[in-house]
């Protein structure tokens, strides 16, 4: 299914911002914004829900932690118990670096992994066109899709971009 | 934009209640103690005093660290910072007074300032001591402490002139003096602190090193000035002040405790582990005394400074809610209070114990509890009260001094608007 994209491009957020909150007060349904590097606050004017990534990434450290005890306690009193310096086979202090190295490795691939599956980037991703070179390097752009959209609120729609200070207005089919 | 703080009647009564109550504590101590040489008392006197003039230290250090670091967001309370930084010399007076004490022979805390302990001829020679006296001896000790306090106050009121000119004069020349001396402090303060750590809390220990101890307890400092600087910008919110601070600044400072409060676990699990796996006889001493007859303090100490702010402070929204960071900045505050008092008491405990056995029934009665070693008492919490009022006094009286806002910082503008 191929979507029918307006889009606009600022040269800095500022006027990103402004505009953004403009749409909003017009009640502009936006697709989404691009731009070259995280701005901050952003997610705060586009009114975006808190990510729930971390959440996962706490699960995935949970497990990593989970995991990494009980292999090493599994191998070092049952499956495989030596004797190191004297140590008891439970010892815990020795088992620390290592859940704590398992704990982070997990929470970072996991992370990883969850974002681009969300985001549908990498190898999992079957399609994943780029609107505009530009935004990759010094351009910001808002977009909505005019997909199907009547004659009138296609007006809307472009006449919105008047006086927000946008370098560029364009419409690209994806 | 200028911000006037007004130290109120009001406050300085309670401050001054509190210093009240902290040395009608100390007396009691003093006038109260079973231990031959007054140990509750000094104990008592040397851990609150290395506490706050640490947190004063850390003070210093911070700013110049982000003075150097191109910070911007802090400079919207960099005046609080700078108001916890003028009070080293009152930390030096503090330092004195042990210093006092150890020509004087009012404290026995250090063993190697015992009579004859590096004589050979002497009944108390003792070998491993005589060959550390190179550091380990008055001269140093006075040497180290006062120059190194006079040393950072100087660079301590030098950037508070600086910042208070930049007020007055504008312009980018003062801002350029602050980050000279910001420059000079951070590699002397590392160096000189790690010897100010080993001489006063360390040296307790005369038989015992550690190469991590400088960084495990300066991580204690860190955490306990960072949790005191957010508890003061907290109340000076409540009383109207600071207005132009926004939640990403309080969110900054939950970053801070929670970071460092896993610093602080990395250091000290760092040295608990190297011991433990080592495992020789002349290291294990240190935590086998502590984790056998100490448990409380040993295992408590990284609930209260690991896993309390470790799980709480890990979600956004309770680093910048004012209640969850104030209920987590008493508790970690608190708990640094109560691991700098696990560093010192239990080797003065171990001491009194060893003297004990060696005079045989004859010696004073050292007991398996006690009151003031194994866990803190009344009196040890009034004492940190009374200190704590102290600091406060000083800093509030600071801050009273000069506008809350550095109005002519050329980064005022950023930290007006920051956002984390």
């Amino acid at each position: 299914m191929s979507k029918k994209v307006l889009y606009g491009l600022y040269n800095d957020e500022e006027t990103l911002f402004s505009a953004i909150t403009k749409a909003k007060q017009s009640g502009l349904d936006i697709m989404d914004v691009y731009t070259p590097f995280p701005v901050h606050g952003l997610d705060d004017v586009m009114e975006l829900s808190e990510s729930r990534l971390h959440i996962a990434g706490f699960v995935y450290g949970a497990l990593g932690t989970l995991t990494a005890l009980g292999v090493m306690t599994w191998v070092f009193t049952r499956d495989w118990p030596i004797i190191f310096g004297g140590k008891p086979y439970f010892s815990f202090p020795a088992f620390v670096p290592i859940t704590f190295e398992l704990t982070v490795l997990f929470a970072a691939v996991g992370m990883v992994l969850s974002f681009y599956i969300v985001c549908g980037l990498g190898p999992f991703a079957a399609n994943n066109p780029v609107l505009d070179d530009r935004i990759t390097d010094d351009k910001f752009c808002i977009a909505f899709d005019t997909t199907g959209m009547s004659q009138i609120d296609l007006e809307k729609y472009s006449s919105f971009f008047d006086n927000t200070g946008v370098a560029e207005v364009n419409t690209k089919i994806i | 934009m200028e911000q006037q703080f007004t130290f109120t009647g009001k406050q300085k009564t309670f401050f001054l209640g509190l210093m009240a109550l902290g040395a009608i504590c100390l007396a009691l101590t003093y006038l109260g103690d079973t231990t031959p040489h007054h140990e509750r008392f000094w104990t008592n006197f040397l851990h609150n005093s290395v506490f706050f003039t640490g947190i004063s230290f850390i003070g210093l250090y911070w700013l110049a660290a982000h003075t150097i670091g191109y910070s911007g967001w802090h400079i919207g309370f960099k005046r609080v910072v700078e108001a916890m930084t003028l009070f080293l010399p009152i930390g030096l007076l503090l330092l004195l007074v042990m210093i006092v004490g150890l020509y004087g022979g009012f404290h026995h805390l250090y063993h190697w300032a015992a009579d004859g302990i590096t004589d050979p001829n002497s009944a108390n020679y003792d070998k491993i001591i005589a060959g550390k006296s190179a550091l380990l001896n008055k001269g140093t000790y006075t040497g180290v402490t006062v120059i190194v306090l006079l040393v950072w106050a100087a660079i301590a009121w030098m950037m508070r002139r600086h910042s208070l000119a930049e007020d007055k004069e504008g312009g980018l020349k003062r801002y350029k003096s602050m980050k000279l001396w910001a420059a000079v402090l951070l590699p002397v303060g590392a160096f000189s602190s790690a010897f100010c750590i080993w001489l006063w809390i360390m040296s307790i220990d005369s038989h015992w090193y550690s190469t991590m101890f400088a960084w495990y307890t300066s991580a204690s400092w860190l955490v306990s000035a960072m949790c005191i600087l957010t508890l003061i910008i907290i109340y000076l919110r409540s009383q109207g002040y600071m207005g132009h601070l926004n939640k990403h600044h309080l969110h900054d400072l939950g970053k801070y405790v929670f970071a460092f409060s896993i610093f602080w676990t990395y250091v000290w699990f760092s040295q608990f582990m190297l011991i433990w796996y080592a495992n020789v006889g002349e290291e294990t001493v240190y935590f086998n005394n502590r984790m056998k007859h100490f448990p409380v303090l040993f295992y408590g100490n990284i609930i209260i400074n690991f896993l309390l702010p470790f799980f709480v402070l890990m979600r956004n929204t309770t680093k910048w809610k004012v209640g969850s960071l104030t209920f987590i900045c008493i508790f970690v505050l608190f708990g640094h209070w109560l691991d700098f008092f696990q560093m010192i008491k239990p080797s003065i405990w171990a001491g009194l114990k060893h003297h004990a056995h060696e005079a045989g029934h004859h010696g004073a009665e050292i007991s398996d509890f006690m009151m003031g070693f194994h866990f803190p008492g009344l009196l040890e919490v009034g004492t940190f009260l009374g200190f704590l009022g102290l600091f406060l006094y000083f800093v509030f009286a600071q801050m009273a001094k000069a506008s809350l806002v550095p109005v002519n910082d050329p980064y005022l503008y950023e930290s007006l608007h920051h956002h984390a």
